[in-house]
């Protein structure tokens, strides 16, 4: 729900400080209805509540310290492909750090370009080009995300999909636990953990 | 019934229960309080620790928007049954789910606060922080009734009332098995006491029951009696031997008295014999020698016959005073006041008394021998008559007045007096304060007075003062 409202304050912020009233109206609107379907039924707010969870995910890993130059060194959430969040994945992570190291995102054109990289949400539709890229980054300890049906097939370690009209995700634990990083039980017990086969 | 008039077994019953009442009930209530306060901190520190735990496990299920996931997380909280509601508010104080306990109405707070926890209307309820990394993603508000709390007193109560109980009933079965330690010495000792002063019996001991202070008390109770028993032992005896001493001397005394009256009245008796024959003598020489005596043979005479005269009042007087002793004395009612006045007349025969005034005040009637009173008022009245006779105007008062359950009559004059240091010789025979020549007399009246009187079981006594009168006191029992 939190989330929720965050996003709607991001996205008419300009209107907030000014407009009480409206803030109040939507506060109503998102209490009263069924928020999420009218969330699912803006394709851009799908990206909005996965911008934050992809923000979110940095609270619940934790990388090896090999993974960090310096203490101050930032976390980094890339973006691989076509960046289908706008300005909401750097709006939502501004100003933030996790554990005293900040929080950046980078965008990448080609799996080549990712370095010290924590978070990676792939946005390639080619099956082949994902799989190239999971196989490039493998044993890199970066955690691989992607909306994409069969991502965890893949190799991949986060999918997120849609249920009930909610956003979940799913975690391939193979490929998790062949990197460095520790999942958060927490987070594990949100998760559905794909099966093989 | 006031406490120091209690018997002494009740007493210490007493004693002991306010004791033990008091230590057990000032501990029970310390104790009480201990265990409330502890537990009150402790299910403070139960609830805050099942809020942390909670939290924490709920951070993922508010970072991730999983509202069902949050909800299983707090339906573990059904196993405390003390916690009623359990609330998860996301970060900006939506909430995001809810426990609600069997029956319990939700009933939300007012406004989220920071941490912490408090007692409110006989509930606990407190705010925790849901913090991941640092970051909070929300607040777990928890509620927790504090049935297990009162649950817990009660059963404290319950525990306090029955030790109190069991230890009263303690305490006087102990006493009543453990007084005698103490009381019984002292009773069978008052008994003791008792029975000793009741029967006068000195004889009896008291038992010693133990070598404590009471014990001590005992023995000293019991050489008390020893001391007793034998002073009274000592004083029968000395009381006995005094008796007889007494029955002896009293004895002797009677016979010499017996044999002194014999003797003084048989004096008496045989001087009259020679003095009659000198008093009859003289009168023949007088009546019947007239012409031939010259004139000093005639002074001479009379002299003899004057000094015969005298004797002969002195031995009547002698034998009327020892006679005294010898005569029964039958005793009858007497009005004073006429025995007063008789006497008075009869003096007027020997004195001249027409000078005198007198102030006589009425008498009371008594019980004694009449003829005894009148030889008393006889006397007495005559001296004051005598030793006023100087006087210009001799003023004689008689009256009475009531002194030590007796009747005292009392006779005054305003005559020559005495010194009353001599007051106490006044009263013997043949003691004369005056010269015979001055005042005559034989120095036996007043010694009679004080005979008879005393044999009346009366008293006699005077006051006076030289040249101002003399007053002579005699009392008699009414």
């Amino acid at each position: 729900m939190s989330l929720v409202k965050n996003i709607s304050c991001s996205l008419v912020r300009p209107y907030f400080k000014k407009l009480p009233l409206v803030r109040f109206i939507i506060t109503i609107l998102l209490l009263v209805t069924n928020f999420p379907v009218v969330a699912m039924k803006q394709p851009a707010q799908e990206y909005q509540l996965k911008a934050v969870f992809l923000f979110n995910f940095t609270q619940f890993v934790d990388w090896p310290p090999s993974s960090f130059d310096t203490d101050q060194s930032p976390v980094v959430i890339g973006v691989l492909g076509d960046n289908p969040f706008g300005s909401y994945l750097d709006e939502i992570v501004s100003g933030e750090s996790i554990k005293g190291h900040p929080v950046v995102v980078r965008y990448y054109k080609n799996v080549e370009d990712v370095q010290g990289c924590h978070i990676l949400f792939v946005a390639l539709t080619e099956i082949t080009n994902r799989k190239k890229a999971i196989e490039t980054l493998k044993g890199k300890d970066i955690l691989t995300v992607s909306d994409a049906v069969h991502f965890a097939a893949e190799g991949g370690m986060i999918t997120f999909f849609i249920a009930n009209n909610k956003i979940k995700f799913q975690i391939n634990l193979e490929s998790a636990r062949a990197s460095k990083m520790v999942f958060s039980s927490k987070l594990l017990r949100l998760a559905e953990i794909y099966k093989p086969g | 019934m006031q406490f120091k008039d209690l018997p002494i077994q009740k007493k210490l019953l007493r004693i002991v229960f306010l004791i033990n009442g008091t230590v057990l009930l000032v501990t029970c209530v310390t104790f009480f309080l201990y265990e409330y306060y502890i537990f009150r901190k402790s299910i403070v520190e139960k609830l805050s620790t099942i809020g942390k735990i909670i939290s924490a496990n709920s951070s993922a299920a508010l970072a991730f928007d999983s509202p069902d996931d949050a909800k299983e997380i707090l339906s573990a909280i059904k196993t405390e049954p003390d916690i009623v509601a359990a609330y998860l508010y996301d970060k900006d104080g939506t909430l995001f789910a809810q426990y609600n306990a069997g029956s319990e109405k939700p009933i939300f707070p007012a406004e989220l606060e920071a941490r912490g926890y408090r007692f409110v209307h006989s509930r606990l309820e407190g705010f925790e922080p849901v913090m991941q990394d640092n970051r909070q993603l929300g607040t777990l508000y928890l509620k927790s009734h504090l049935g297990a709390l009162y649950n817990r007193l009660r059963l404290y109560g319950l525990i306090v009332a029955t030790v109190l109980m069991l230890s009263f009933v303690l305490t006087y079965v102990l006493v009543r098995i453990l007084k005698n330690g103490i009381s019984a010495p002292i009773l069978s000792l008052a008994k003791t006491a008792l029975i000793v002063s009741e029967k006068q019996d000195y004889s009896i001991r008291a038992v010693k029951m133990g070598k404590d202070e009471l014990g001590s008390l005992t023995d000293a109770f019991n050489h008390m009696l020893d001391q007793i028993q034998e002073q009274n032992q000592s004083l029968k005896e000395f009381t006995q031997t005094l008796e007889q001493k007494v029955s002896e001397r009293t004895r002797q005394l009677e016979s010499v008295n017996k044999e002194l009256e014999g003797f003084s009245y048989s004096v008496s008796h045989d001087l009259r014999a020679p003095l009659r024959a000198i008093i009859g003598f003289t009168a023949i020489l007088e009546e019947d020698y007239t012409s031939k005596l010259d004139e000093e043979a005639m002074r001479i005479t009379t002299v003899i016959k004057n000094n015969s005269a005298k004797m002969g009042q002195l031995i009547d007087d002698l034998l009327a005073f020892s006679r005294i002793s010898r005569q029964d004395i039958a005793k009858t009612q007497i009005n004073m006041t006429s025995i007063v006045n008789e006497v008075k007349d009869d003096l007027a025969t020997q004195y001249d008394i027409s000078k005198i005034q007198w102030a006589i005040q009425p008498l009371p009637t008594i019980t004694a021998n009449t003829n005894l009173i009148r030889q008393v008022w006889v006397n007495l009245i005559s001296n004051a008559v005598k030793y006023s006779s100087k006087k210009d105007d001799p003023y004689i008062e008689i009256g009475s007045f009531l002194k030590d359950k007796q009747t005292a009559f009392f006779v005054r004059d305003n005559g020559v007096g005495f010194d009353q240091k001599y007051s106490d010789k006044l009263f013997k025979v043949f003691q004369r304060l005056h010269k015979t020549e001055d005042y005559e007399g034989t120095g036996i009246g007043l010694a009679l007075v004080e005979k008879i009187v005393a044999r009346q079981g009366g008293d006699v006594w005077a006051d006076a003062e030289p040249g101002k009168g003399a007053c002579f006191y005699f009392s008699l029992p009414v």
